[in-house]
C-alpha cells in the first residue's frame, strides 16, 4: 500500500494541533461543569464536535492511502 | 438569553435533568454545518479515487476560493455589520454564526491545504527547494495557526460560555468580534496565498 508521506504528516499535524487545543478548552469545560457552571448540554455538544472534527481528519487522512 | 436557575445544584448529576441553557437552534446549526462540512474530504476522496486531476483541481480552487472569500467577507463585511450592532444583537449573532462555521471552515481549509499538495505532487511542482512553494507553505502555516490558535478556541469559548448558566455577554460579544477582526488579517494573507498560487501555475515553481 502506497502512503504519501506528506500530505498524512500535513492532515496528522492539522489532527494533532486540533485535538491538544480542543482536548484543553475541553477539560477547562469539564471542570466548570464539575463546578455547577456549566450546563450537561454544553458538555454533550462539545463531544459530538469533537467527534465531528475527528470524522473530519480521519476521511483526509484516509486520502493519503489513495494516491 | 434563557434566565438561569435561583441557586446552583451542589451535586453534577442533578444538571442532567435541567433545561439546556443553550438555544434549541444550536445543535440544528452544528449538524448543518457538519453536513456541508464532511462533502470537501468526501470530494477529495472521490477525485482520488478516480484519479480525475480536474477534479482534484476543482476541489482545491473551490475549497482554497470559498475559504478566501468567508475571510474576506468576514473582514471586510461582517466586521462593519457588527460594530453597528449592539451588544445583545452581537451576541445573538455569534450564537448563530459560531455553530454554523464550526466544522465548515476547518473542513476548507484542511482540504485546501491537502488537495494542493496531491495538486502540486502530481504536476510535479512540490518542489522543497522552491522559493515559491516555501513562500506558500509559510502563508499556510500562518493561516492554520490563527485558524488552531485562534478561532477554532474562540468559537469552543463561545460555546462553552453559551452553555454556562450565567453567560458572560461582554465575553461572547469580545471573542466573536474578535474572530471578525482576525479574519480580516487572515483575508490579506489569503489574498497573498493566491498571489503564489496564480504565479505557481501561471509561471510554474521557479
Amino acid at each position: 500500500m502506497n502512503v504519501n508521506v506528506a500530505a498524512l504528516v500535513a492532515v496528522l499535524a492539522f489532527a494533532g494541533v486540533m485535538l491538544a487545543i480542543f482536548g484543553a478548552l475541553y477539560v477547562g469545560a469539564a471542570r466548570s461543569y464539575g463546578r455547577g457552571e456549566l450546563d450537561f448540554e454544553g458538555i454533550r455538544i462539545l463531544r459530538w464536535a469533537l467527534l465531528g472534527l475527528i470524522s473530519i481528519y480521519v476521511l483526509l487522512a484516509v486520502t493519503a492511502f489513495l494516491t | 438569553m434563557q434566565p438561569g436557575p435561583a441557586t446552583l445544584p451542589s451535586e453534577p448529576s442533578t444538571l442532567l435533568s435541567r433545561p439546556s441553557t443553550l438555544p434549541p437552534y444550536t445543535s440544528r446549526l452544528l449538524l448543518w454545518s457538519f453536513a456541508v462540512g464532511v462533502i470537501p474530504p468526501l470530494v477529495l476522496i472521490a477525485a482520488l479515487v478516480s484519479k480525475s486531476l480536474y477534479l482534484l483541481t476543482f476541489i482545491h480552487v473551490i475549497t482554497g476560493g470559498t475559504w478566501t472569500g468567508f475571510d474576506i467577507f468576514m473582514g471586510v463585511v461582517m466586521t462593519r455589520v457588527m460594530r453597528s450592532l449592539d451588544v445583545p444583537a452581537r451576541v445573538e449573532v455569534a450564537k448563530r454564526l459560531t455553530p454554523t462555521t464550526f466544522f465548515i471552515l476547518p473542513s476548507l481549509a484542511a482540504v485546501a491545504v491537502t488537495a494542493g499538495i496531491y495538486l502540486a505532487q502530481m504536476e510535479n511542482k512540490f518542489d522543497l527547494s522552491s522559493p515559491w512553494i516555501i513562500a506558500a507553505i509559510v502563508v499556510v502555516l500562518i493561516l492554520t495557526a490563527q485558524g488552531f490558535g485562534i478561532f477554532m478556541p474562540n468559537g469552543v469559548r463561545i460555546f462553552i460560555e453559551l452553555a454556562k448558566l450565567k453567560p458572560d455577554v461582554g465575553l461572547i460579544a469580545k471573542l466573536n468580534m474578535r474572530n471578525i477582526r482576525l479574519a480580516g488579517v487572515q483575508a490579506l494573507l489569503q489574498i497573498l496565498i493566491i498571489l503564489i498560487m496564480v504565479h505557481l501555475a501561471v509561471f510554474g515553481t521557479s
